[in-house]
């Protein structure tokens, strides 16, 4: 409800042009991976001639991105949908809604791990991580995951579970459930759209890490996409198309995944900022 | 995300009285039944005092001991010494002032977004879809995009050199890269804050805004005596997530578009812990600088409860 048309319009033109600054990096870049080397050195601001897939093939090949790319699905996977998930859901219905001696005292404490931020902890997890010889494997990082992302994930359960009515735990527990038929029967099912958010949002921050997989899985073979890409930053430094290829193909799951649960992504991010 | 863990404080705490009724089954259940609580949390307890209760403990312990030929040897504040006499650290805490004078502009500009999204300027529908997509965006991949828009015979400066503005070397200069940096990543970031505001307005009473159309009131007066106050919790909330943000979500930028360089300009405190960790084999001055880092998140922290307090007490 602007005053007016013309405010609306004084104020849409610099919105326009800020949704499109927001776009053209990811446009300049991929077409920038369109092109041959040669275009890009004589004009990096033209259309590709041709849609060339000749650079992404490279770069999903004979550079290693493939390698990187399963990397990060497998880590991805069993930290959110296997581990995340599971383990925060247990104990979000637990501190939703059982009643028992020190229920309060441990959610203060995970209050408390939501506030210490990885770069706090980074160095002594590291040498847990390296005395317990699972520095540099899968189930280290995983495990540095699931640890980082775990306070989150049990805050966000617990306070979509405190708004399942009691009645329905009760009424299930009348018609002869245990507590943990319960959780499998009744709460799993209900949180669906909670699980939804908070794993799609967990995906996106395992996925986009760089700093937790540079310091728990060193080894070259073992690395994530997004240190891959980092890694090409340097070794394709004359070869910019390659490099915007393997860019490419790091953001494209990203895209997908925000194309369709762009709401749930948003449900996440903004859960207990006006009304808790 | 620190702001989501009161507002689950608060839902859980008529939860726990709910489940009085279902306590008073559990006595009569099995013993299994009892153990309940225990079996479901286990998991969960031994991951969160494990990998990080625990390794805080072990960091700030860690931070009074020495590096090298004094490794494990109790140090007193050495390290803390050392940081404060190291041009790098100081760069870092430099710059971590720079990011909260900043932090009214990163928190202004969604804000006003949001509020004409709100108004439903021509064009509403699409930007908050286009405005949000960056936030998703890796910080590795948005930084890689931004070495090629930014080097100096890059996009960017083309575009200005078509405004008649002479080109500028964004990332090689030393008195320019943490703002081409910090820039970077409040356009990555702003779409986050603005979803964060636009759930906020969802829940603003439209009475208010007709109330203040009826009396004549301009839109800079009704952004700054309707909206302003009516979203008080939601600005503050933005306030301390963009803060944590700035302070914990640059990383990879900086690794990725300036390695702290040049000269040593961008370096952020939690950039300098990776060095010292990852590259010199300081663990120890490392910690200490973790300890530092979680001093200045403390604050920032106990200011946000303070603050929500004070909002809660005004409902």
């Amino acid at each position: 409800m602007p005053r007016t048309r013309l405010t609306g319009w004084v104020v849409a033109i610099p919105m326009a042009v800020l949704a499109l600054a927001t776009i053209y990096p990811v446009v300049f870049t991929t077409n920038v991976a369109m092109k041959t080397r040669r275009e890009y050195v004589l004009d990096r601001f033209s259309l590709a001639d041709s849609l060339s897939w000749d650079n992404i093939v490279k770069a999903w090949t004979s550079v290693g991105m493939s390698r990187y790319f399963l990397n990060s699905v497998i880590v991805v996977a069993c930290s959110v949908a296997l581990l995340l998930l599971l383990i925060g859901s247990m104990a979000g219905f637990a501190l939703a809604r059982l009643r028992f001696r020190g229920s309060s005292t441990l959610f203060l404490g995970v209050l408390a791990a939501l506030f210490i931020p990885f770069q706090v902890i980074m160095v002594p997890l590291a040498r847990i991580m390296a005395d317990t010889g699972l520095v540099d494997t899968y189930p280290g990082l995983v495990l540095a995951y699931v640890a980082q992302f775990l306070p989150f994930t049990i805050f966000l359960l617990t306070s979509y579970y405190s708004t399942v009515p009691a009645d329905i735990v009760d009424a299930a527990r009348i018609d002869g459930n245990t507590v943990y038929g319960v959780y499998w029967r009744i709460m799993l099912p209900i949180g669906a759209p909670a699980l939804l958010s908070v794993g799609v949002l967990n995906a996106l921050f395992c996925w986009n890490d760089v700093l937790i997989s540079l310091l728990m899985m060193p080894s070259a073979e073992h690395r994530t996409l997004m240190v891959g890409v980092t890694s090409l930053r340097g070794q394709y430094s004359d070869d910019i198309p390659t490099f915007a290829s393997g860019v490419l193909i790091a953001a494209v799951p990203v895209l997908v995944v925000y194309l369709f649960l762009q709401r749930q992504i948003a449900d996440g991010v903004t859960a207990g900022s006006t009304k808790g | 995300m620190a702001a989501q863990s009161l507002s689950a404080v608060d839902a859980a705490v008529p939860a726990s009285t709910a489940g009085a009724a279902s306590s008073r089954r559990n006595r009569r259940g099995s013993r299994a039944e009892r153990l309940a609580p225990l079996v479901l949390l286990a998991p969960a307890v031994l991951v969160i005092a494990g990998l990080r209760l625990w390794p805080l403990v072990l960091g700030i312990n860690f931070s009074f001991t020495g590096d090298g030929d004094r490794n494990g040897l109790a140090v007193g504040f050495d390290n803390y010494l050392t940081l404060l006499g190291d041009p790098l650290f100081r760069t870092a805490l430099r710059n971590v002032g720079l990011l909260v004078l900043l932090l009214p502009v990163a928190v202004a500009i969604p804000g006003l977004l949001a509020t004409f999204i709100f108004l439903k300027v021509p064009g509403h529908r699409l930007y908050r879809g286009v405005y949000f997509f960056p936030a998703v965006l890796s910080p590795v991949i948005v930084g890689a995009i931004f070495n090629l828009l930014l080097a100096f015979d890059g996009p960017f400066n083309a575009l200005l050199g078509g405004l008649g503005i002479p080109p500028v070397d964004w990332l090689g200069d030393p008195d320019v890269a943490i703002f081409a940096v910090v820039g970077v990543h409040v356009w990555a970031t702003f779409g986050m804050a603005l979803v964060v505001f636009l759930a906020g307005f969802a829940t603003l009473d439209s009475s208010l805004l007709d109330a203040a159309k009826v009396d004549g009131a301009s839109l800079p007066q009704t952004i700054w005596h309707v909206i302003v106050p009516s979203l008080s919790r939601t600005i503050q909330f933005v306030f301390v997530t963009t803060m944590i943000g700035m302070l914990t979500s640059m990383f990879g930028l900086v690794y990725v578009m300036t390695s702290g360089g040049p000269e040593g300009s961008t370096y952020l405190p939690e950039y300098y812990v990776w060095i010292q960790q990852g590259q010199m084999n300081q663990p120890a001055l490392a910690s200490a600088a973790s300890t530092a880092l979680f001093l200045i998140m403390l604050v920032v922290g106990l200011a946000q409860i303070s603050i929500l307090r004070r909002a809660g007490k005004e409902d």
